[in-house]
Order: C-alpha cells, then sequence, then structure tokens
C-alpha cells in the first residue's frame, strides 16, 4: 500500500484505504513518462468524473470566476459597456481593488445580518438534528403502526419548498389565519406571526423546522438502522442502562452520518434563499433578512449592481468554505478521515 | 451495515430479544409524541387541500371554516383553464431526464471517487462541496448569459444541465459514502474476471449499490420537481414552463387565486408523494450508508 | 427571434459568451426603419409581448385584442405571455441586458420605464409609427414615457387611488358622504367603530400607500429639479404622525404587516372594515365579495385631505419596445394598435382600466363604464412622480421604515431620518 507521499504505483491504483491523495504528487511528473503513465492509470477514473467537472466547471466555475473579478470592478448594470439595437453604451466600469469588500464589512448592516444568519442556521440545525434524531429513536423501535407513522412525517417532503412557503404564510395570516383563530377559539388571543421582529423570526424558524425534518429523521434512521444489533445486545448484557446504551453505542454508531448531514444541512439553511423571501420578504423592517436575500436586494432592485452581488456571493462563499475547512479539521481530530 | 433485505419485520424480531416489553405508560407516551409529530407534520397539508376545495369566498374569510361548499371546482378550472397541462409535460420531462441522468453521473462520479486516488481526487471532492455552497440567487444573472450564448435559454436541456449543477454533487457524494461501503474484493473478483474497471462498476458493484441508487433518483426528481429560480428565469416562454414556475403565475403582488394553487400544488405533491412511498424503504437504507464517510 | 445555435457553433458560442457576457451581442440588431412601409398590414414577423395583468380576469380581454391585431395584421404572430407583475421587472432586465430571451414587446410600470430606458434596453419611438397623435394622451401618464427628452414608451393604462367605502356601513354610522379630509376620515372611522362595531378604516402597509398621506401634507420623496432630497421634511413628520395615530386612535385597525394588502381587501369584502385606499385595479375584486354583490353598495371617492391638498400618486402601464427586437416594425404597429383610443375603450369598458388617451375618455362606451367615470376626475388630480431611473429604489427603505412604524419600534422623526440616510446611498451627490 503506497503510503509515502510518493506516486502511488500500478497495482495499487484501484486500492483506495490508506493511499494518501497523489494529488500532492502532481507537481513531479514533468517528464514525459510519468504523464502518459499516469494518463494510462487514471484514464477510468478521470474519464467517469469528467461529465461533472467539465459541467461544474462550466456552469459554476465561469460566472465564480467572472464574479471574483467583477467584485474588484465597480460595474453595475449601466456602467457595463453593451449594445442593444440601437443603443450604443460604453463600458465605463474600472478596476477598483478591495472597495466593494471593504464596502460590504465594514458596513453595520453586514454584522447585523451575519448574527442573525448565524442564529438562523445554528437554531434551524440543531432543531433539525434534534427532533430529527428524536423522531427517529422513536421509530427505530417496535411499534404499531411504524410504517404509517414513518409515512406522515416524511410527507413534508413531498411539497416543494416554494408552495410550502406559501401554505405557511397563508397559516400565519395575523387576521384570518387558522393559527390565531385556533389560538383565537383557546381564549388566548392572535398574535401578530410576521409583523413583530422576533415572532417573524421564530415563525420562519419553525417552517425550515418543519421543511427539514423529514430528511434527517430518514438520515438518522437510516443510521440507527446500520448500527449492530449485536452491540446492543452485548451492552445489555453488561448491564448498561438505556442512557449509556445511547450515550456509548447510540451516538458513536451515529456520528458517520451526523457528520455529514450536519454539514450539508448548514450549507443549505444558509443559503436558504426562497423560505425567507416568500414568507416575509425580509420583513417586518428587514428584521428577517439573512446574507443571501439581503443581499439579493442590495444587488437587485432598481439599477443592478453586479460588482455587488458579485462581493457578497463571494463574502457567503468563502465565509462557507472557512466553515468547512474548520469543521473538517474538527472532525480529523476525532479520527475521522476525509 | 443495514442493507435492503433488512425489511422492519427481521428488525423487529432480533430487537424483540434484546429489550424488555415497554411499560403502557411509555407506550402512551411514544404515541402520543408521534401521533402530535405526525399532526403538526400534516396539518399544512391538509389545510392546503382543504383550501383547494374551496370556492373563492373562502380561501380568506373572515369566517374560518374547515369545509365551505367543497367542490372540485378549483381543480377543474387548473386543468382546463391554465397551461397546467403542458407544465406538467415539461415537468416530468425535466424531472425524469434530470434525475436518469443525475443519477448516471453522481453514480459514475460517485464509484471513481470511492475507488481510485487520482490525480485532482481532492479538487473534486472539494468541488462538490463547494457547488452547494454557491448562492444562487446573487448569481443568476451570470449564468443565464451563459445559458445564452449556449443557446439553451428557454430549452429542456439548458434547464437539466442546470438542475445537474444542483443535484450531482449531493448524490455523488452519497454515492461515494455507499460504494465505500462495499466490500473492495468484489471489484477484485469482477477484474479478475476479466471486467474493465467500468464493466466492474457497471455489472457488478453498480446493482449493488441499489439502495443508495433510489436516494439519488429520490433526490434528483425533487430538486428538479419543485425548483423555482432557475425554472422561471431560464425559461421564458408561457408553454415552456414548469409546473413549479408555471404556479407562480396564480400569485400576484396585489392578488392571490388562492383556489389555483392550492389546487396545483396538491397536483404538485401527489405524484411526489407516489415517489415517496415506492422509494421510502430504501431511502433509509441509502441515506444511512451513503452518508457513512464525509 | 431567438437565435438558436447549432451544436456546430456550440464553441463559437462559448468564445462569444466569454467576450460579451453581460454585454450580449447585438450586432445583429434590426437597424430602425426610417420611413414606413408603403402598406402597414403587409409588415411580416413574430413578437413576443410580456403581459402582466391577471390572468383570469383581465388577460382575456388583452388575448382578444391581439386577435383583432392579428386579423388586421395577417402576417405578424404575437406571442402572448403572462408574467406576474412583481417579476416582470427583473426577469425583463435579466433577459434584456443578455440579448437574448427578452420579449419584443413589455408591458412596463411607469416607474420602470425610465430605468429601462437609462439603460438602454428600450427602442426609442420619437417620429415612429408606435406613437400616434402624442398630444391626445394624458399629460401626467405620458411623462412617465420621457426619459432625457426622447420617448421610450407609450402609456397604455393609468390608475390612482381613491377612497373606497361600503356605503352601507357609512350611513350606519351616521354618513352620508365619504370623508373629504384625513381629519374627517378619522372622525367617520371612530364613528363607523362605535356605532356599525367593525373597523373602521384598514391600512395596506405599502410605500406607495403611503404617498397620499404624503402630498397630502405638501410633502414628496424628492425635489428632482434641484437635485434634492426631501423625505425628512415637516411636512411628511406631520404625514407619518397622521398615520401613526390612526392606528393608536382605533380609527384603523392595526394592520398586518405580512399580506397587509389581502387582508385588507379581505375585510372590505365581507364588511368588517368599511374604508380602504385602493385603486381601479381592485374593483373587480371587490365587486365579487359579498357586501357589493349590489354594486352600488361600494362608493369612491378622492384620497381625503391633508392639511395642504388631496394627492393620490399617479400609477399606470407603459408599452414598451426592446431595443434588441429582430421585428421592430412589427412592434411599433403592435403598439399603436394597442394604444388606440378605440382599444383602450374597449379595456376601459370590460375590465375598468383607465385610459390614457382622452380622446378615449369621450367614447360613449367609457362614459358608459361607472368605475372609470368616477376615477376620472380623481385621475386630473393625481400628482405625478419623479420618473427617475432610480425611482424602483425608493420604496424598499420607505416600506421597511413604515413596517417599523406601525410595529412601535420607531418614531416619525426616526423613521424618516433613516429613509433619508438610505436615499443619500442611492443618491450621491444629492443634497
Amino acid at each position: 500500500m503506497a503510503t509515502s507521499t510518493g506516486r502511488v504505483s500500478g497495482t495499487t491504483r484501484d486500492r483506495a484505504a490508506g493511499a494518501t491523495d497523489s494529488a500532492r504528487g502532481r507537481g513531479r511528473g514533468r517528464q514525459a513518462g510519468p504523464v502518459r503513465r499516469s494518463l494510462s492509470q487514471y484514464w477510468y477514473a478521470w474519464a467517469m468524473v469528467a461529465p461533472v467537472v467539465v459541467v461544474t466547471a462550466a456552469l459554476i466555475g465561469w460566472p465564480l470566476v467572472r464574479g471574483v473579478y467583477l467584485s474588484l470592478t465597480d460595474a453595475t448594470e449601466a456602467t457595463m459597456g453593451r449594445t442593444i439595437g440601437v443603443n450604443v453604451i460604453p463600458s465605463t466600469y474600472e478596476f477598483v481593488g478591495l472597495d466593494n469588500y471593504v464596502g460590504v464589512l465594514t458596513s453595520g448592516l453586514f454584522w447585523e445580518k451575519l448574527t442573525w444568519t448565524v442564529v438562523w442556521t445554528v437554531a434551524c440545525v440543531a432543531l433539525h438534528y434534534g427532533v430529527g434524531l428524536g423522531l427517529a429513536l422513536m421509530l427505530n423501535r417496535r411499534l404499531r403502526f411504524r410504517s404509517v407513522y414513518r409515512l406522515l412525517l416524511i410527507l413534508p417532503w413531498a411539497v416543494p419548498p416554494f408552495v410550502a412557503a406559501f401554505i405557511w404564510r397563508y397559516l400565519y395570516n395575523s387576521d384570518y389565519g387558522v393559527i390565531n383563530a385556533m389560538l383565537r377559539a383557546a381564549g388566548l388571543g392572535g398574535v401578530g406571526w410576521l409583523d413583530d421582529p422576533t415572532t417573524a423570526k421564530i415563525a420562519v424558524i419553525a417552517v425550515n423546522v418543519w421543511i427539514g425534518i423529514p430528511f434527517m429523521m430518514m438520515a438518522m434512521l437510516g443510521g440507527l438502522q446500520s448500527i449492530p444489533k449485536e452491540l446492543y445486545e452485548a451492552a445489555e448484557v453488561d448491564g448498561a442502562t438505556p442512557w449509556q446504551r445511547f450515550r456509548f453505542v447510540t451516538v458513536p454508531g451515529l456520528r458517520t452520518v451526523s457528520s455529514t448531514v450536519l454539514l450539508l444541512g448548514t450549507i443549505w439553511t444558509f443559503n436558504m434563499f426562497p423560505l425567507i423571501f416568500l414568507i416575509t420578504g425580509g420583513g417586518p423592517g428587514s428584521s428577517t433578512e439573512i446574507l443571501v436575500t439581503y443581499a439579493y436586494r442590495e444587488a437587485f432592485t432598481g439599477v443592478r449592481n453586479y460588482a455587488g452581488s458579485a462581493a457578497w456571493g463571494v463574502i457567503i462563499l468563502l465565509l462557507l468554505v472557512v466553515m468547512a475547512l474548520v469543521y473538517r479539521r474538527a472532525l480529523r481530530k476525532q479520527g475521522e478521515v476525509w | 451495515m443495514s442493507t435492503a433485505t433488512a425489511g422492519p419485520a427481521k428488525g423487529r424480531r432480533v430487537r424483540v430479544r434484546g429489550r424488555g416489553e415497554r411499560s403502557v405508560g411509555s407506550s402512551i407516551l411514544l404515541h402520543g409524541t408521534l401521533v402530535v409529530a405526525s399532526v403538526i407534520s400534516l396539518f399544512p397539508i391538509v389545510w392546503l387541500v382543504l383550501t383547494s376545495l374551496k370556492p373563492r369566498d373562502g380561501w380568506l374569510s373572515t369566517e374560518l371554516k374547515l369545509f365551505d361548499g367543497s367542490s372540485l371546482d378549483n381543480y377543474a378550472r387548473v386543468l382546463t383553464g391554465t397551461q397546467f397541462p403542458s407544465w406538467l409535460f415539461n415537468s416530468v420531462v425535466i424531472a425524469g431526464l434530470t434525475t436518469v441522468i443525475g443519477v448516471f453521473l453522481a453514480s459514475t462520479t460517485g464509484y471513481a471517487i470511492s475507488r481510485f486516488r487520482f490525480p485532482g481526487y481532492r479538487g473534486v471532492m472539494w468541488m462538490l462541496l463547494v457547488t452547494q455552497m454557491f448562492p444562487v440567487a446573487i448569481l443568476i444573472v451570470p449564468l443565464y448569459n451563459l445559458m445564452a450564448g449556449l443557446g439553451l435559454l428557454n430549452q429542456i436541456p439548458g434547464l437539466v444541465i442546470a438542475y445537474m449543477t444542483v443535484a450531482v454533487p449531493f448524490c455523488a457524494w452519497m454515492m461515494k459514502g455507499y460504494f465505500d461501503s462495499i466490500p473492495r474484493e468484489i471489484d477484485q473478483a469482477g477484474m479478475i474476471d476479466g471486467l474493465t474497471p467500468f464493466g466492474t462498476f457497471w455489472r457488478v458493484v453498480l446493482p449493488l449499490a441499489r439502495p443508495s441508487l433510489a436516494v439519488t433518483a429520490f433526490y434528483s426528481f425533487m430538486t428538479a420537481w419543485g425548483e423555482v429560480a432557475y425554472a422561471s428565469v431560464f425559461m421564458t416562454g408561457d408553454d415552456k414552463r414548469t409546473l413549479a414556475a408555471g404556479l407562480q403565475q396564480f400569485v400576484g403582488q396585489y392578488w392571490a387565486d388562492w383556489g389555483l394553487l392550492t389546487a396545483a400544488a396538491v397536483l404538485i405533491a401527489v405524484p411526489a408523494a407516489v415517489v415517496f412511498l415506492f422509494v421510502q424503504r430504501h431511502l433509509v437504507a441509502g441515506l444511512t450508508s451513503g452518508a457513512t464517510k464525509l | 427571434m431567438r437565435r438558436a445555435f447549432s451544436t456546430a457553433t456550440i464553441v463559437a458560442a462559448l468564445a462569444l459568451a466569454v467576450s460579451a457576457c453581460g454585454g450580449g451581442d447585438g450586432g445583429t440588431a434590426a437597424a430602425p426603419s426610417q420611413a414606413a412601409p408603403a402598406d402597414p398590414s403587409q409588415i411580416s414577423g413574430e413578437i413576443t409581448w410580456w403581459d402582466t395583468v391577471r390572468p383570469d380576469s383581465e388577460g382575456p380581454t388583452f388575448q382578444a385584442l391581439i386577435q383583432e391585431f392579428q386579423a388586421k395584421y395577417p402576417k405578424i404572430k404575437v406571442n402572448y405571455v403572462n408574467v406576474p407583475s412583481d417579476q416582470a421587472q427583473n426577469k425583463f432586465q435579466t433577459a434584456a441586458q443578455a440579448g437574448s430571451g427578452a420579449p419584443d414587446v413589455i408591458r412596463s410600470e411607469v416607474a420602470w420605464t425610465s430605468q429601462f430606458a437609462s439603460l438602454g434596453y428600450l427602442q426609442p419611438l420619437d417620429g415612429s409609427r408606435a406613437v400616434e397623435n402624442e398630444s391626445d394622451f394624458l399629460a401626467g401618464p405620458l411623462s412617465s414615457t420621457k426619459y432625457n427628452g426622447k420617448t421610450y414608451a407609450v402609456p397604455q393604462v393609468t390608475d390612482t387611488l381613491a377612497l373606497l367605502y361600503n356605503k352601507r356601513l357609512l350611513k350606519e354610522a351616521g354618513h352620508e358622504k365619504a370623508p373629504a379630509t384625513v381629519e374627517e376620515l378619522k372622525q367617520v372611522a371612530l364613528d363607523v367603530k362605535e356605532k356599525a362595531g367593525v373597523n373602521g378604516l384598514a391600512l395596506n402597509v405599502d410605500s406607495y400607500f403611503l404617498l397620499p398621506f404624503m402630498y397630502g401634507e405638501g410633502g414628496d420623496l424628492l425635489d428632482v429639479q434641484s437635485k434634492k432630497i426631501t423625505v425628512n421634511s415637516p411636512a411628511n413628520v406631520k404625514a407619518m404622525t397622521t398615520v401613526a395615530d390612526l392606528v393608536t386612535s382605533g380609527a384603523a385597525a392595526k394592520p398586518a404587516i405580512q399580506d397587509s394588502y389581502a387582508n385588507a381587501m379581505t375585510a372590505l369584502k365581507d364588511g368588517k372594515v368599511a374604508m380602504i385606499y385602493n385603486g381601479p385595479w381592485a374593483l373587480a375584486e371587490i365587486y365579487q365579495g359579498k357586501e357589493f354583490k349590489d354594486k352600488e353598495n361600494l362608493g369612491i371617492a378622492p384620497v381625503p385631505a391633508g392639511s395642504v391638498k388631496a394627492g393620490a400618486p399617479t400609477g399606470g402601464w407603459n408599452l414598451a419596445i426592446y431595443a434588441g427586437s429582430k421585428n421592430i416594425d412589427a412592434s411599433y404597429e403592435f403598439v399603436r394598435f394597442m394604444s388606440t383610443a378605440e382599444a383602450q375603450a374597449k379595456v376601459a369598458k370590460e375590465i375598468s382600466l383607465l385610459p390614457t388617451r382622452t380622446s378615449a375618455y369621450d367614447n360613449p362606451d367609457v362614459q358608459g363604464n361607472k368605475d372609470v367615470a368616477v376615477f376620472k376626475p380623481i385621475m386630473d388630480t393625481a400628482t405625478p412622480r419623479p420618473w427617475i431611473p432610480e425611482g424602483g429604489q425608493l420604496f424598499q427603505p420607505l416600506l421597511e421604515g413604515y413596517q417599523s412604524l406601525l410595529g412601535g419600534k420607531t418614531t416619525p422623526e426616526e423613521m424618516l431620518k433613516t429613509v433619508d440616510e438610505k436615499y443619500r446611498g442611492i443618491f450621491k451627490g444629492w443634497s
């Protein structure tokens, strides 16, 4: 097994386990020989990833490169040169260095929105995970009507998010919504759910939790079922309490599933544009605006600010990349391989 | 590692031995919690269905009623008075293509990054992750320009390609995890039988990965079925819209035809729920193992 | 129309996209026609029209007009696409800048027109066949089609805000006439609440609906002539104080901030509120409500005056032509046809949208439409808004302020100060 940092030899090329990534050796293959050899070696692998890489590079890579470039200029819809029919607009945008980034990062609003975005993401992901795990634990038990429960609980997944956003807005309606009607019937009086910053924040988190739990629950259920039963039996023989079984068998058994779904859940929630945009439109005031919706509004109202929107996009992307790096490092420390 | 064959019945028997009987109290608690959770999960959907049966006056009314002159009028209006049928056709084609191509690409990619350590491996892994971090709302304009330059605007293939970039990264990741859980000896056996690496993948490994394929298919399908942002911007013709994009027509700034919206939403959710019914058992097994390695 | 790339030219197209991304390659755009063809009815081509009306209640009228147009111009085919009004601006901007996927003709809101024109998206129409008898158009709507001295659109319909009220409820409260001033409005609303037992007034939490209060006190958002931001003025503070007082005094129900438009309309239709501010576009929906089965029960009056005057904003829609259209001549004819007095009269008669031509109001069909007749005098006093490219950016800060004000999170003074600061970010160098 090639464990050195050198090139992986031919015989071990397709045995992944333990092979440190040979990408590090990439720079050394200067002579013709290794190039040809690596072509013949990695031909299959490259062919298999090629379609995805090409499509992604074109559709994501190109806008990304262009976005980075634009974010260093002062391009707007008005200064970007173009000819449309008889109208000729000269290109007048200029390179401005990091001005856009400085502008965003020094605005008080950015930090305000970032704080709320972090709160939103943490709250949503924690609830997704906690409730999802709780339900999965229940569904993993011997239980009457288990498949009925399971079906009912995953149904929200079948509702497209934007439809869900509309339904919930309808349910939350402060005058004629069902939720307030029930509260009033119970003698509690209605709540202006989307009319007050605090309740509006709770309301959007609740909707996102509603939408996201089925995925988390199914992933956790899968994770639970993959834990060998023998482990539980052994623990029981050793006289472990239910809590100890959970703590020392279930939790470690779920670690790998959890690490993936938590990372993906965080990324998805961080960029959850449609929900907030459709339910509150960022209001009241701009209290429920997360970074993406705020950036969208900043850059796309009126004459579009291409440079500004690109800077926002790059900042959001960087925040997530940094998050992923830190997360990966933390996992590494716990002995996870990536 | 659980596989598709480990049905609940089997699991139940195993566990009976392990754990003692539940007390009546905890049974009630357990069922109570699950019932409450199910009600919460179901309530908005039930309300959606009820609203879709109401006439115009009942959508938003000062008096709330469960049933208010229920009829299927809204469904009739959706099916005959709008472009719903052609939207449905577009959605089925687009979601179908996205699913088939997406599953294929995700599994080849997943297999490659699971089995081979090739130059660029790490780059591919990061690419799959970073792609999901892309704030779509903000960078939709350059994408539009790209589509326009490629002549893919208002074309079904254009939208399918766009959905690939959303669905494939997640799916490839899931598939990679699942392939990791399939012993390498199986590949080697295939190789010894004289199969090419691709042949091994196609004939030997892929059939074993069925649960994960189900998840991937499901995820791709749902992505294409419910997506709005790309669909409403890239498909400029009225007859080229997908269901999700078409639905937005029913809710304007100063008016909302809740009857049409809810009826159409129910019609959209039903096929998705049916797909669910078929794959939900695989879903559990697939997601699990799929996620075993980050 | 759209240029389709064959697979063989994809590489070339890619290169083009790289070089012209964001710019669009306009080399193939049609040159404007210098002289009108001898026989306009022989013009051929296929044009796409993005309409923004309600597809169910208003769409059919326009589709019928298209049929008439196609009968008159047998060689022109019109593709009708309905785009929701709140998405049309964004979608058009995206498509127009790319040079592909944009419609030939767009129904452009009055406030968008100058913005589109400033970005070079619109075909100048001066001297073209699209504009016919320009002096016949009402001055307010016509002013919205001008940018830098050129004409970029043709007014299609116009609108404004009025006070819509439930006559029965007002009568129960002892009022035969609609309130003429904001003070009276408050009194009438309180009377309704006391005597009829329902809310007097429902506010729609939206910037546009705030303008009558500002105009009423003599305030405005901007002074375009002298490049001044005037939103933070004593007049506007007074207006905002009045609005806040309407809610705190109980004259107006505490409005929902989300969906307040729909809620106000629902309450009016069900007889749970006596008065709302709204425009002619809302009438069709209101008449579907149970309180207005008898249309006579709905009263329409000018917006109540503030201490200075009664002023409602001018709204409406124009028809504009995309400069990159491949069928400019056919588009000219279409715009011309859709803005004739006859076409406008048909629209006014069937769906009560207000014509933009003076001569259309002489048409017996239009005069026979009561709603149009009622709105006409209100229209005459409507205040034109500043038609500037940045006009579309004015409303969001105002909306956020309005929401905070009603939520009790800010005072009128603070609210206007915040709005003023945000405007300064948009209009750099204005005083």
